[in-house]
Formats: structure tokens, C-alpha cells, sequence
């Protein structure tokens, strides 16, 4: 008998014990515990706002569904609620775009070349602590309240962890691959081809991944900041007319926005980094 | 010595050099543009400027009305009150999450929901619940700091080695022990792992939070500074909340060194 | 008499450790491999065989004496020799068969060109039906079968096998064992063949150097493995010897 067998055995012995194992069995499964969850959860909303906590600071939660079904067939600021959610999408797209363009090259220098490490890590390191929120004012000073401000801020938010990572990718690879590059008579070139690029890349990945949420941060502080258009602006709006709704269906269209951004991010990587398939799934 | 150290040596002094170059030519270059009057005054502030306002500001409450380290202390203790508030309640919430059923059933699906919230989206409706008051930037910096707590202690419980648990039900642990002497301490160093993410979370979403509500603390000063077309003052709050950032993660780092090293022993 | 392929004439290697920390791995070594040799180095772990095998591929410079092949010294790693590494040091991003191809896209040889000439190599060591499957879903076994036709692409002079089957299992490792036996007497090469394993010394080697167990790493003693092909670990012999290079090496095993 093999030690599987006997793992089974004992197993079961354990499970013919249990006396109420169908009332057991409902209460340990997990869809009807994320259901209770989310039971859970609209019912507290609901309390909160029955006896009125936080005032007009809060509304139901079917209010909030009724509010996005009304700001769809409305406009506001002249704008439909889907071009707001584009041109937030628009400013992230851009300044994510010039990030990648200017960061992952530079960390990949970083990574491969010890002076050009030597040159740009000082002052990389000047940059990193500062939260990219921080530069919002300064990007409102030297340019303006239009669109070029917050695609500014946006590109440095993401562009720290682009940089970051891609360096630290490079960094982690094992110098013994290099050595088989280098038996086989491969110049410097091909070492960095054969190796240093595809070894970065599921690193590249994460960074894309932590700037990309980061990007949604910062696009909505930039929004909140000063602005005419995008989600930002609909919760400002919400905000400064009362409407609490409004101000949550802004909320939730962003998370939406975001968590889809993000899962076209992972899917890219698994048909990028095939090899890299059974290490997601887990 | 031969030949081929001394090449070395030499590649050393470049990787010592090379660093203090591009430093000083940064910050003179920062400095000579300004002074030289090819980005406007009114734009950017030379790195002299903003020494001195440094220097200014430790000793006088002009033109924001708070000191420097009184803006600085307002923003270490909000952010530490929302950040110690995350670690309380995110690591425990993560680590049962880990093992629990129950647990994971009841706060996955509001974790979800939450999760890709940027915590900054937050701000008008906390504004709304708890005015510009301390309170209200504690929620945020807690809300963004519980979310990297509580993915790392998930994680580290989920990834406690499989042998060890079957060893304690062999020996006879309930789950309740297991959970106590096997997963707990398993998910240890990646917990810690998260002090640092979540540090730097609520460091960022501070300052997102005193940007947008706040009279006082160094995000407050950094827009102060921007409403007064102040750019001494914008720079200079961004450098301090940097370099106060860098200070709080470096002592974190210590603490964490010496509670691990303690717990190999 | 079979030429003198390679020779390592009192070979040193100091590294400097951080700063000005001197540690001296190797201390005046001096071997000489034949042509189509199989010589084994035998030693105990951290005694500098490893560096010395990374001086014979020329990643390292020797920092006194002279590494020779052919009676010339050493370049740089080149395609002349071949080198599998302990830890397989697969490219995680290819398939076997791109692991197996890469010194000959090195090489620019056109793809359909490429092709023939892996295939013939993936099935020499036995891994037909796995060309398109990645390192991760190989076992520790095949990925080095992997590395060991990804040097026998390059049609090195050389192959430098730095303990390949360290990481393997007990069964595997004797498996494999009889196939590096197999696919060198098909394809004779010089062999240098670094482990700590004395069997798998006794099994492969025709002659097997034994280095002392401590830094700096010195050449201990020269065996003659004069037994037909294959051999038997339970054949006197074998025994013999095995008890002999014990005795003379205080090997521990």
C-alpha cells in the first residue's frame, strides 16, 4: 500500500465522524460563503445608511446603480459619462506609453552597462523616494491645467517602477547564463540579446503591472486636482453638488477600468512568456 | 600585482567617479538654468533657493504659517497612526484569510471589491464622513496600506511547505495549532516583506491625501507652495517628504533586520 | 601514443574578495589531457575544481602558470570547447530545441540547416518527442541531457562537464552515467569530467586526477583506469581501485 492510499484512508475515517456534514459541507463552501459575503456587506451599506451615519455622505447602494445608469444617457461638462472614462483612460494610455518608452529602456542600460549604472542611479535615486502625487503641483506650475500636466504626472509615477524593475531583472540573472553565451562563441551583443532581454522580461511584466495601478492613482489625484474632464472630474463634481452616488459611481468605474487595464496586462505576459505559463496559473 | 588587477582597480575608481560627476552636473545644471534665467524664477527654484528656504523654514512660519517640522510631524503621525492601523488589522485579516475557510469566504469578495480602488479615489467621500481632520487621512493611508498587508500574509500562509503541516497533523495538532506554530511563523518573512510595500503606499497616498484636504503637513505645504506660485516651497516639500520617507523606510529595514535576526536564533 | 590535447602547467588562481582579501583556490597544478581522453578531477566539494575547469574554458585567467590546448594558450570561451554547467543553465525562455540551437543561431546557420542538425543531437541524448516542450516541464534528468547536446552542437574540440548529474538523484545519476559513456564512445571527444562522486569517477574515467580537500586546491594523485568498457562497480578491479584512491585521498563519502 502506498503512502497515497493511506493518506485516503485517513481521510475519510475523519470525515465519517463529522455528524453534520451536509450543514458543514454548505457552510465550508466557498461560493455560498462569497455570497454571505456579499450579503453581508449590502446589508451593513444598507444599515449605515438607514440610520444615517454619515448623512448625505452616503446613499444606497441601488442608488449608486440607478446614478450610473443616469449619467449614461446624460452629459456632463458637455460630455457623455464614457468619453469622461476615455479621457481618463486616454491620459493613463499616454503617460504609461511615454513612461515604458523612457523607463524600461533605462533600466535595461542600467542593468547591462556598470557605467551607465554609475551615471543614472544617482540621480534615478534623487527621483524614486518622491510619491509621483507629490509632483502634481509642480507639473501644474510649469505646465498649466490642460492635459500635458497630468500626463506629466503619470509618467512619473509609472516610469519609478518601470525603471526599477527592469533593473533589478537584469541584475537577478544568474551570470552563468552569460557563460553559456559565451562558450558558444557569442559576442557581448548576442550575450544581451540571447539572454539579458528574455531573462527581464517577467520582470518587466511586474513593473508594468505596479505601475500601471500606480498610474490609476495618479491620474485621479491629477483629476481631483484641477480638471474639466475624465472620472476624476465626475467625483469632483458629485462631490461638490452632494451627490454621494455620483461620487461612488465614479469609484467603481474606475476600479472596473483599472482591474480590466491590469488583467490585459497578465494576459499579454501569458501569451508573451509562454514558459512562464504553469508558474501563473499556481 | 598584475596587469589584469590593476585593470580592475582602474574600472573601480570609474564606478566611484562616475557617480559624482553626474551628481554635481545635475544639481549645477539645475541650478545654471535657473540663474540663468532660461526657466523663469517664477517656474523652478535652484537647488540654493531651496536650501536656504529650508533653513528659513525650520525657524519661520512664513508664508504657510507652520514650521517645517511642524508640517513633518503632522505627516509622520498620520501616516503612522493609518499605517500601524493597516499592519493591526491587514496582517491578521491576511493570515486567517490564509487558513481559514471561513474567513476567506466572508472577506475575499469586499477585498476584491476594494482592491483596485486607488485609495486616492477615496478622498471626497471621506472628506464628506470625517471633514479635513486628521481622521480622514488616516482612513485613506489605512486603506491603501491594508491591501499590500493583507496580500503578503495571504500569501505566506498559502505558501507554507505542505510537509510541515502534514507533519503537525501527524502529530496529532488541531487546526486551530497548526495555524498557530506552523503557518504563522512560515508566513513571517513575508509579512515583513510587506512592511516596506505598505510603507511606501501610505507614504505616496499621504501625500495625495494632504494635497487634497488638509491644513497642515508637508503634501499641505507642497500645495501651499503651488497656490502661492511659491516654487521654493513646492520643492522643498517634495524634497522633505523624500528624504522623510527614506529616513522612516530606512529605520523600518533596522527594525526589521533585528526582529528576524532575533527569530533565527 | 595519442597527442597531448591540453595542458595546465602549474596553474595558480588568487581571487580578491572585496577589497583586499586574497583567497587562493588553485596552487600549482599541472595536468595534461590526450587527445579523445575521458579524464575525470575527483574532489570533495569547495577544493577549486571547479575554477580550474573555468581556467580550461577560459572564463578564467590563470593568475600564474599556463593553461595550453593544443600547445597554444587559452582565448577567451569559444565554440571550440564545450561546457555543461551543474546547474543546467537552460534558457528558461526557449524550448528544448531552442536551448539545444543556441550556439548555432550564435553562428548565423540558417533555420532549416539548424534543424538537422539539433534534431540529430536531441536525439543522440534521447529527447525525441520533447523538442517543443520548456525547461520547466523537463526533469532535473533530461535538462541536463539538454545541456549536454546544446555543447555537443557546437562540434566543440573539448567537452569541460563541471559535476552535471550533481543535482540528479541516485537512479538517474547511474542512468546517466552509462548515457555520457554511450554518446561519447559514438562521438569521441576529449572529456574533462569534474564530480565528487569516486563511482562516477571509476565508471567514466580513463585516467582520473584526485585533488586534496582544502584552498588552496592542489593535484593529489594520477590513476590509470585500465578496465573494459563498460564497466561493472562490482568487478575486482574496480573495487580495487575504489579502495585504493580512498585509502591514498582520505576521501570522504
Amino acid at each position: 500500500m502506498t503512502s497515497h492510499h493511506i493518506a485516503n484512508e485517513i481521510h475519510h475515517v475523519v470525515r465519517e465522524k463529522k455528524p453534520f456534514s451536509l450543514v458543514d459541507d454548505l457552510l465550508m463552501s466557498r461560493w455560498f460563503l462569497y455570497s454571505m459575503s456579499v450579503i453581508l456587506f449590502l446589508g451593513i451599506w444598507y444599515y449605515v445608511v438607514y440610520i444615517d451615519v454619515f448623512g448625505r455622505g452616503l446613499c444606497y447602494p441601488h442608488e449608486v446603480i440607478t446614478e450610473i445608469i443616469r449619467l449614461t444617457s446624460r452629459k456632463l461638462a458637455g460630455k457623455e459619462l464614457w468619453e469622461h472614462a476615455w479621457d481618463s483612460s486616454r491620459r493613463v494610455f499616454i503617460g504609461f506609453g511615454i513612461a515604458c518608452v523612457l523607463g524600461i529602456p533605462l533600466g535595461f542600460f542600467m542593468g547591462i552597462s556598470k557605467y551607465f549604472n554609475a551615471v543614472f542611479n544617482p540621480i534615478f535615486n534623487l527621483i524614486k523616494p518622491m510619491p509621483p502625487i507629490s509632483w502634481v503641483s509642480l507639473s501644474i506650475l510649469w505646465l498649466g491645467i490642460g492635459e500635458e500636466p497630468k500626463i506629466f504626472i503619470i509618467a512619473i509615477g509609472a516610469f519609478v517602477p518601470l525603471v526599477l524593475n527592469a533593473y533589478n531583472g537584469i541584475r537577478l540573472i544568474d551570470e552563468e547564463l552569460y557563460d553559456v553565451v559565451r562558450m558558444a562563441g557569442g559576442s557581448h551583443m548576442k550575450e544581451i540579446w540571447e539572454v539579458s532581454f528574455p531573462a527581464a522580461v517577467p520582470a518587466i511584466f511586474a513593473g508594468l503591472q505596479i505601475a500601471l495601478s500606480g498610474a490609476w492613482s495618479c491620474v485621479l489625484a491629477a483629476e481631483l486636482v484641477s480638471s474639466r474632464s475624465g472620472l476624476g472630474f465626475v467625483i469632483v463634481q458629485g462631490m461638490n453638488t452632494g451627490k454621494a452616488a455620483m461620487v461612488i459611481a465614479g469609484m467603481l468605474l474606475i476600479a472596473l477600468i483599472a482591474y480590466v487595464c491590469s488583467f490585459c496586462i497578465s494576459y499579454l505576459e501569458r501569451k508573451i512568456c509562454p514558459w512562464r505559463r504553469d508558474l501563473s496559473t499556481h | 600585482m598584475s596587469h589584469y588587477q590593476h585593470v580592475k582597480v582602474h574600472r573601480q575608481r570609474a564606478l566611484v567617479v562616475l557617480p559624482i560627476v553626474s551628481l554635481s552636473l545635475f544639481f549645477l545644471s539645475w541650478e545654471l538654468v535657473v540663474d540663468f534665467g532660461l526657466v523663469p524664477q517664477t517656474l523652478l527654484a535652484p537647488p540654493s533657493a531651496v536650501v536656504k528656504m529650508f533653513f528659513a523654514k525650520l525657524t519661520s512660519t512664513a508664508p504657510d504659517g507652520l514650521l517645517l517640522q511642524e508640517h513633518a510631524w503632522i505627516s509622520i503621525k498620520e501616516a503612522f497612526l493609518g499605517y500601524f492601523l493597516a499592519l493591526l488589522v491587514g496582517i491578521p485579516l491576511g493570515l486567517a484569510m490564509g487558513w481559514f475557510r471561513l474567513a476567506e469566504g466572508l472577506a475575499r469578495p469586499i477585498f476584491e471589491f476594494i482592491r483596485p480602488i486607488p485609495p486616492i479615489a477615496w478622498i471626497p467621500l471621506t472628506i464628506y464622513w470625517f471633514g479635513i481632520g486628521l481622521t480622514g487621512k488616516v482612513f485613506i493611508i489605512w486603506i491603501g496600506g491594508i491591501v499590500p498587508c493583507v496580500i503578503n500574509a495571504y500569501a505566506g500562509v498559502r505558501m507554507t511547505n505542505p510537509v510541515f503541516l502534514q507533519m503537525a497533523r501527524l502529530y496529532g495538532a488541531t487546526s486551530w495549532q497548526m495555524f498557530r506554530t506552523v503557518c504563522i511563523p512560515s508566513a513571517l518573512p513575508m509579512v515583513f516583506g510587506a512592511l516596506q510595500i505598505a510603507l511606501a503606499w501610505c507614504w505616496m497616498n499621504l501625500v495625495g491625501a494632504e494635497l487634497l484636504a488638509a491644513n497642515g503637513g508637508l503634501g499641505f505645504l507642497i500645495q501651499s507652495g503651488r497656490k502661492l506660485g511659491r516654487p521654493d516651497l513646492v520643492v522643498l516639500g517634495m524634497v522633505t517628504v523624500a528624504l522623510t520617507g527614506v529616513i522612516i523606510g530606512l529605520a523600518i529595514d533596522r527594525i526589521e533586520k533585528k526582529l528576524l535576526a532575533g527569530m533565527r536564533r | 601514443m595519442h597527442n597531448i590535447k591540453i595542458a595546465c602547467e602549474n596553474v595558480s588562481k588568487t581571487f580578491l574578495q572585496k577589497g583586499d582579501t586574497r583567497v587562493d583556490v588553485l596552487k600549482d597544478v599541472s595536468i595534461t589531457v590526450r587527445d579523445n581522453e575521458f579524464v575525470v578531477i575527483l574532489g570533495p566539494g569547495q577544493c577549486g575544481k571547479t575554477t580550474l575547469l573555468r581556467m580550461i574554458a577560459g572564463f578564467e585567467k590563470p593568475t600564474t602558470g599556463r593553461v595550453l590546448m593544443d600547445g597554444q594558450p587559452v582565448g577567451g570561451p569559444g565554440r571550440d570547447k564545450g561546457f555543461v554547467f551543474q546547474s543546467y543553465m537552460l534558457f528558461a525562455w526557449r524550448t528544448v530545441r531552442g536551448n539545444v540551437e543556441v550556439g548555432l543561431r550564435m553562428r548565423g546557420v540558417p533555420k532549416a540547416e539548424r534543424r538537422v542538425i539539433s534534431q540529430q543531437y536531441i536525439d543522440m541524448v534521447g529527447l525525441t518527442g520533447f523538442e517543443n516542450h520548456y525547461p520547466h516541464q523537463l526533469s532535473g534528468g533530461m535538462k541536463q541531457r539538454v545541456g549536454i547536446a546544446r555543447a555537443y552542437c557546437n562540434d566543440p574540440q573539448i567537452m569541460l562537464l563541471d559535476e552535471p548529474f550533481g543535482q540528479l538523484d541516485a537512479q538517474t545519476r547511474l542512468y546517466m552515467e552509462k548515457e555520457t559513456e554511450r554518446i561519447w564512445l559514438q562521438e569521441k571527444r576529449t572529456v574533462i569530467f569534474v564530480t565528487n562522486n569516486i563511482d562516477e569517477a571509476l565508471t567514466l574515467g580513463d585516467r582520473i586526477y584526485t585533488m586534496k580537500d582544502k584552498l588552496p586546491g592542489t593535484l593529489c594523485n594520477c590513476y590509470e583506469v585500465d578496465l573494459p568498457r563498460p564497466r561493472e562497480s562490482t568487478d575486482k578491479e574496480f573495487l580495487r581501485l575504489r579502495k585504493q584512491i580512498i585509502e591514498e585521498s582520505e576521501l570522504v563519502l
